[in-house]
């Protein structure tokens, strides 16, 4: 096996001398994760507070005093128009608001992210004092307590696993990183070291060396792996630091119940479980990487074969947030990557049973070794590696 | 090594891809210490045929025998007992000179006290004094080739194949390399000279085989090919087509 570690030790020297792959595996995560996780939601928790604490001015068509009262009140300045609809259409107001027999309609445009739905939902939240000032007038007049309009509460209590809850987001960001930053941190270092060697010229002198090409693709297929933990590592410690940092840049209030970043809280067993898990993820798409690799002439080439991996991936991955509502039946942890993703996510929750873990790890065993051998296979026929 | 052998003898070498037929039933001996050119244009079957020897490529029909290890039960021993340098071959230009030959002698077993005077040895031997410490990718072309041939002879192989070695370099690459194989042709070491390029053939070569659509056409001394080409190896080239034509 000497053979194997020196090859590791060459991919491994070589691609810590390539800035390019180790800044965007290794270093980029770590800083644009946090940016393109959490970036829009500060930046959208910023322009809420900064909507809420601000007066707009707001069209209004026959509202009573009292109304137009309740709307200053919440930091609104009616401002009277004929034509609210009109108005909010060519963006003169943000929102504006009408009021024809016993209804209020508010204008506002809708559709995404705008500021104008929080300056609807600001004139909703006023009007919704006005009217419950209405409602308790009313009833006081008639001798009434407000307490009839509850006459029963209702309260909601969270019964989710302590490591689910603690989760939060992180019970489907995992999984769903973890895959992608697997398949994309290797991705660069096994096209170098197949495609990469064939299109330099550097394959056949290593050929040519009296090393079995099984070693050859061993080496190979360890620094693939070393280098796609790391960047997986990279990815979750972005996402971590991430979800740290902006927990503390965003009141508490505007969080509310929601986890930000969430946190892992697993026993130590559960760590252990998560790191070999991706660990034979990882060994499996290397294999993968290093077949598809070899096959390819060029850097180029390699990389068309192997973006539609990714592709294949994203549906499954983005099904995950709906995870709870699947029945787990045993054979989808005998799916090549399907399996490795709905662990994850129980792991992550803490919902993991034995049977889960033992199928998911052999089967994934069992295909790494698979694709293993289909690389061997590859590196041993002539019509591969001299396709160029 | 194994005194009084064959350095190279192929037998009825053949190789066919798909329905083309590369090389088709060569046979020649190399014996100890002779440069030997494997001679013809391009697409004459000459890499396929150093191809086979180095045991990239499996023959489809025939054998052959590298310092008397056969090239299809003994690969790893072949391979111990040789050194491949082609024109389109490079080594690693993240790693300086002297880590790519670091990393290819442990695979012949040679590390510390052993590397070091190999790489005293090879460093003289091609002059490349001012260029090992440097990483390949700042390396001239002649100089990176200059690796590439250091790669393949730093385990000393009693055989080395040079196919098409000057491909792209230029004047003063190219000088050296040729009297590089006059050099390592009078250690006592064996090579076969793959070349399109008659002149060079002329200079550096004991013995020449002619080869043309997989086949050998002629086999001789270098100064009776010489001969028959009135003092031109390529003219001696073309007659030996002419007379297979005949």
């Amino acid at each position: 096996m000497n053979g194997a570690l020196r090859i590791f030790r060459k991919e491994m020297l070589s691609t810590l001398r390539e800035r390019r792959v180790l800044f965007t595996t290794l270093i980029l995560p770590i800083i644009l994760m946090p940016l393109l996780m959490y970036g829009p939601l500060l930046f959208f928790g910023n322009a809420a507070r900064q909507t809420v604490e601000a007066t707009q001015k707001v069209g209004v068509q026959n509202l009573p005093e009292a109304a137009l009262e309740a709307l200053r009140a919440a930091k609104l300045e009616p401002v009277p128009t004929a034509t609210p609809l009109q108005d909010v259409q060519e963006e003169t107001f943000q929102a504006a608001v009408s009021y024809q027999g016993t209804t209020f309609t508010v204008y506002g445009r809708l559709a995404g992210a705008t500021q104008s739905s929080l300056v609807v939902d600001k004139i909703q939240e006023a009007l919704r004092n006005y009217k419950d000032q209405l409602v308790a007038r009313a009833l006081q007049e008639r001798g009434l307590s407000t307490q009839i309009l509850e006459p029963v509460s209702i309260r909601t209590q969270d019964a989710s696993r302590a490591q689910e809850r603690a989760a939060g987001i992180f019970a489907f960001l995992i999984p769903y990183f973890l895959v992608i930053f697997i398949l994309n941190g290797g991705q660069a270092v096994a096209i170098d070291a197949t495609a990469g060697e064939k299109e330099k010229g550097t394959l056949e002198a290593l050929l040519s060396a009296p090393v079995p090409v099984l070693q050859i693709v061993l080496g190979k297929a360890l620094a693939v792996l070393m280098v796609a933990l790391a960047a997986a590592l990279a990815g979750v410690t972005g996402i971590v630091l991430g979800g740290t940092v902006m927990r503390s840049l965003i009141p508490k209030e505007m969080l509310g119940n929601s986890s930000l970043g969430g946190g892992l809280s697993l026993e130590p067993a559960g760590y252990l479980a998560l790191l070999l898990t991706a660990v034979l993820f990882a060994a499996l798409m290397v294999s993968v990487q290093l077949s598809l690799g070899v096959y390819a002439r060029t850097f180029k080439e390699a990389q068309s074969y192997m973006a539609p991996l990714l592709f294949l991936f994203i549906i499954p991955l983005l099904l995950l947030q709906f995870s709870d509502f699947l029945t787990r039946q045993s054979w989808y942890y005998l799916v090549p990557a399907f399996n490795v993703m709905l662990l994850l996510d129980g792991l992550v929750k803490g919902s993991a049973e034995n049977w889960q873990i033992t199928l998911t790890w052999l089967s994934t065993l069992v295909y790494a070794a698979l694709a293993l051998g289909v690389a061997v296979r590859n590196f041993r026929r002539e019509e591969v590696v001299f396709r160029n | 090594m194994r005194e009084n052998i064959l350095m190279v003898k192929t037998e009825g070498l053949t190789k066919n891809y798909k329905s083309f037929r590369a090389v088709d039933h060569l046979s020649f001996e190399v014996r100890p210490g002779e440069v030997y050119g494997l001679l013809g244009p391009n697409g004459a079957g000459k890499t396929t045929t150093l191809r086979m020897l180095a045991t990239l490529l499996e023959p489809t029909q025939g054998t052959a025998t590298v310092a008397g290890f056969d090239i299809r039960r003994q690969p790893l021993e072949v391979r111990r007992n040789l050194g491949i340098v082609n024109g389109g071959m490079q080594v690693y230009e993240r790693l300086t000179g002297r880590e790519v030959l670091e990393f290819f002698a442990g695979f012949y077993g040679i590390g510390g006290k052993v590397f070091e005077e190999r790489l005293d040895w090879v460093v003289d031997l091609l002059r490349m004094e001012d260029a090992i410490e440097k990483p390949v990718k700042e390396m001239s072309t002649g100089m990176r080739q200059k690796t590439v041939i250091a790669r393949a002879i730093l385990h000393q192989p009693p055989v080395l194949l040079l196919d098409e070695a000057t491909a792209g370099l230029d004047v003063f690459a190219r000088r050296a390399l040729l009297d590089f194989v006059k050099q390592y042709g009078l250690l006592g070491k064996t090579l076969i000279y793959s070349t399109h390029v008659m002149s060079e053939a002329e200079e550096v070569c004991d013995r020449v085989g002619f080869i043309y659509g997989g086949k050998m056409v002629y086999e001789g001394t270098n100064a009776e090919a010489r001969m028959i080409g009135e003092g031109s190896l390529e003219r001696a080239f073309i007659r030996s087509l002419q007379g297979v034509a005949a």
